[in-house]
């Protein structure tokens, strides 16, 4: 909302004057297609019930997502919780460091090699897991019989609701260095396999392992989308001859575009956050050179080692780099004529 | 359980896997605080010894409620080896200390903890006249709740602290945050609470932290606590030998190991071989420091060090260890694979050579766990490092009332009791009949008495380390005296009994150490990335950390002989 233009008539001036916060980059030819304005003061008191109605909402998000932000402080700090009984005086009693956290970390190789193995890590699932809800959605929404489909579904959704703890364990008895697929292979003289601490084909691995957990979860939203879709234009396309992989192709992807690329959108915002717990619970499996993800990273030492200042430098510098890549992947949205997450 | 209760909490895997981050605590007396504190800028590193620590230890009277069967030696736990006969138990507290006031305690817990309300806790509670509530952590994860705990503004009245769990700042969270004892039990006052005045001094000495008595020790053994245990009824059936170097080893394990038959040698054995190669003990950093040639070295920068490293290595990639010590911490508990014979020999705390056996009595007769004398790399006999006369500490609330201190006290006036009395009994079986039974002169706990009579009462305070198990007396005995075995040829380093708490600047000197180590042994790194570490380690504080322990050295002398 910027307020940067210069009124251009005085009648304009004066509109700008009474409506302060209104879209005021707006240009003229804008305005004129917008409904007439109303000032602040009418729009609040029309619509004051409904802002009664989020107060709670608001307030939530301002206490436990606002106001722990100012934490950050302790970035600059070589933060000792310890030094008094309360955790905010402590923060006014820490030692400032200016930015010598941050210039640690960016000397630190165990943080570099953290963002690599992110970074690695979220580009093989954009390219493994990613497209697999889509096929199934696409799969799942082929089958006519319903009893057969929800069957499916629940099969495939199940998983979801497996906690890690409980899901690696799986793993483990069915693949790992003693696990049931080693032993069949070694009663049968070959050498036993031992995917669980390989660190060479952990990050697959870990990928596996989501696919095997989430995959099916996330078909929901596609078949959501699919369901949309009108038949009529299924009948239009078969009758002008196009076959099941025309059809495909130029009435259901088009249809499933606008989701794909706001999920798309989402998950590159996420893309620093690639399974904190998942990760955690198999760190000593393969060494912290092969796991060590940027939650991780900020778990060992700030909560572990009680290195809280140089652990929220690192939370911070990850935050800031999560913005840049949400808005970048929004402005790509927009390029492709998506709508994205947000439109200015 | 264990009766012995220093060997009853640290003695889960926990022990192992939590190794050797524990950095140590406290605190400048005077002088020191002149001779170290400015350069470094707090008065709450250092330690305190000589005669600021005289001034603050309680005075000790020896308890002559029962003479054991075989007294201490080169730093062993006392053994008793006889019948328990019931009627003859002494009574060690003779009026209820307690006032009745609620008493919060957090804990390490390892196992399922029991109902709050059981009977063994209202017991234990009448018996003492404190209405104690528990709150039990995973102990295998408590070094992860701790820090957060320590930083709240709601900590528990009593919070108990073993020595590995001391890393990062928890040294400071331990001075700022917990009462000064000192007014309770210096010197006279002690004898108020009989069975704490008769833990040994040795115990109290560790207690002291950031110049105050704040600590109630559970006392251990010196002599080494590591064992390596060995299923005897296999390596007898099949005719295997118990070896006596590095290379036997490695040769008996190849004979063992037959992974079509779901059959490993070994765990990792890198605990072993740090004490087969003589490598400084890592249980706590001050221990790690020793004065060679008026030099002092740190035991990551020892030969020996690699070498050890580099034979655990060796054991991994001749195939002989079972995959799952390749999970690191996140391997499964390893008794049952142990049972079924999947691996078998392992190092673990020696109090496991005895839970082992009563694991296995009922439902696997042949069983029978026994533990190796640790041998020399080359075959010799191997130089061993002591262990600290005490490593798990419970610490008061800094914010508790008088009345609460002194009921915490009463707490661990009964818990400190030794074998032979009223409160021993109820301290480590529970009650008798819910708890236990006693048939001829052997008590065995019930299934309840195996539910409730976990941890909890035993992690306050101890009396002296005691071993005594009325019904295996012969593991009891064996365990004895492997401890005087292995004691006698064990040498104390230079910071052995002293309390030391590492300026702030360098305690996250080291964090990455023990992954290092288990990359390497696992080959996931390579000796040289060790080496590269240790001169990095010198480099960004560990020459600095040098200079500042030799000041400590040079200002209070070594407390070992």
């Amino acid at each position: 909302m910027s307020h940067s233009t210069v009124p251009r008539s005085r009648a304009e001036a004066e509109t700008t004057e009474k409506t302060p916060v209104a879209s005021g980059g707006a240009t003229g030819s804008r305005q004129k297609r917008r409904p007439e304005k109303l000032s602040l003061w009418l729009r609040f008191r029309r619509d004051r019930v409904l802002l009664l109605m989020t107060l709670p909402a608001v307030v939530l998000i301002l206490l436990f997502n606002y106001v722990p932000i100012l934490g950050n402080v302790v970035a600059f700090q070589d933060y000792d919780p310890y030094i008094s009984g309360n955790g905010v005086v402590s923060m006014l009693h820490s030692p400032w460091v200016g930015v010598e956290n941050f210039q640690r970390i960016f000397a630190d190789s165990a943080f570099w090699s953290a963002v690599q193995n992110t970074l690695v890590l979220f580009f093989l699932q954009l390219l493994l897991f990613f497209p697999i809800p889509i096929l199934l959605a696409l799969l799942i929404n082929s089958v006519v019989r319903p009893r057969v489909r929800a069957f499916a579904q629940a099969v495939l959704y199940l998983p979801h609701f497996f906690s890690w703890v409980l899901v690696i364990a799986v793993f483990q008895q069915l693949l790992g260095g003693a696990g049931l697929l080693s032993q069949v292979l070694r009663q049968h003289g070959y050498d036993g396999l031992d995917i669980m601490t390989d660190p060479d084909t952990f990050k697959f691995l870990v990928t596996a392992q989501s696919v095997w957990k989430d995959a099916g979860w996330g078909i929901i939203v596609f078949l959501a989308a699919l369901a949309s879709v009108s038949p009529d234009l299924y009948e239009a396309a078969a009758m002008d001859g196009a076959g099941r992989w025309r059809r495909m192709w130029h009435v259901t992807l088009p249809a499933l575009r606008p989701m794909i690329a706001l999920l798309l959108v989402l998950r590159v915002g996420d893309a620093l956050t690639v399974g904190f717990e998942q990760i955690l619970l198999q760190r000593d499996a393969v060494g912290p050179g092969a796991s060590e993800v940027l939650d991780t990273f900020v778990w060992w030492n700030g909560v572990r080692n009680q290195d809280f200042g140089y652990a929220a430098a690192a939370g911070l510098v990850k935050g800031v780099v999560s913005i840049g890549l949400v808005l970048a992947a929004n402005k790509v949205a927009h390029l492709m004529g998506e709508q994205g997450v947000y439109k200015k | 359980m264990t009766p012995n209760s220093a060997s009853a909490g640290p003695s889960r895997r926990s022990f192992l896997a939590s190794t050797a981050v524990a950095a140590a605590a406290v605190a400048g007396g005077m002088p020191l605080l002149a001779a170290c504190g400015d350069s470094d800028g707090g008065s709450r590193d250092g330690t305190t010894s000589g005669k600021d620590a005289k001034k603050l230890l309680p005075a000790y009277v020896a308890s002559n409620v029962v003479t054991p069967d075989i007294a201490a030696k080169n730093g062993s736990a006392i053994g008793f080896t006889g019948k328990l006969d019931l009627a003859t138990l002494k009574t060690s507290v003779t009026k209820k200390l307690g006032k009745g006031g609620k008493v919060t305690i957090m804990s390490p817990f390892w196992g399922s903890p029991p109902k709050s309300n059981n009977a063994y806790y209202k017991g234990m509670n009448d018996l003492i006249g404190v209405d104690v509530v528990w709150q039990n952590q995973d102990g295998n994860t408590y070094d992860q709740k701790l820090g957060a705990i320590l930083a709240s503004s709601d900590i528990p009245d009593v919070v108990v602290v073993p020595g590995w769990n001391m890393g990062g700042k928890i040294p400071t969270a331990i001075i700022s945050k917990f009462a000064d004892l000192g007014p309770y039990l210096s010197g006279d006052a002690v004898k108020d609470f009989p069975n704490l005045a008769a833990i040994p001094t040795d115990s109290w000495r560790r207690s002291i932290f950031g110049g105050q008595l704040r600590g109630l020790p559970m006392p251990a053994p010196w002599a080494p606590s590591i064992t390596p245990l060995y299923r005897q009824d296999i390596f007898e059936k099949e005719g295997y030998e118990v070896p006596k170097s590095c290379d036997e080893f490695l040769a008996l394990a190849k004979e063992i190991t037959n992974p079509k038959a779901k059959r490993w040698a070994c765990l990792d054995m890198k605990w072993t071989a740090f004490q087969a190669f003589g490598v400084l003990s890592g249980s706590e950093k001050p221990l790690g420091w020793n004065l060679v040639d008026g030099k002092l070295i740190y035991r990551i920068e020892t030969d020996e060090y690699l070498e050890a490293l580099e034979w655990s290595r060796k054991l991994f990639e001749a195939g002989v260890v079972h995959p799952d010590s390749k999970l690191g911490k996140n391997a499964p508990d390893p008794g049952p694979k142990f049972a079924k014979g999947e691996f078998l020999i392992y190092p673990s705390n020696i109090s496991q050579w005895y839970s082992r056996t009563t694991e296995q009595a009922a439902q696997n007769p042949d069983f029978k766990v026994w533990g190796m004398d640790v041998w020399g790399h080359d075959g010799g006999n191997p130089t061993m490092w002591a262990e600290q006369p005490a490593g798990i500490f419970a610490f008061v609330n800094k914010k508790a009332s008088e009345s609460v201190i002194r009921d915490v006290l009463a707490v661990a006036n009964v818990t400190a009791a030794p074998y032979g009395t009223k409160e021993y009994m109820m301290t480590n079986y529970g009650v008798e009949g819910t708890h236990y039974t006693v048939k001829d002169g052997v008590p065995t706990k019930t299934d309840q008495g195996n539910i409730d009579v976990l941890n909890a009462f035993v992690m306050v305070a101890s009396p002296a380390a005691t071993i005594a198990h009325p019904d295996y007396p012969e593991v009891a005995k064996a365990q004895v005296e492997w401890e005087q075995r292995m004691g006698a040829l064990t040498k104390k380093s230079s910071f052995w009994g002293m309390q030391i708490t590492e300026p702030n600047r360098y305690t996250n000197l080291g964090n990455d150490m023990e992954q290092m180590e288990d990359d390497v042994v696992r080959g996931r790194k390579k000796v040289s990335d060790m080496q590269q570490w240790i001169s990095d380690w010198k480099s960004k504080g560990g020459d600095g950390l040098r200079d500042w322990y030799k000041k400590i050295l040079d200002e209070n002398g070594s407390a070992a002989n």
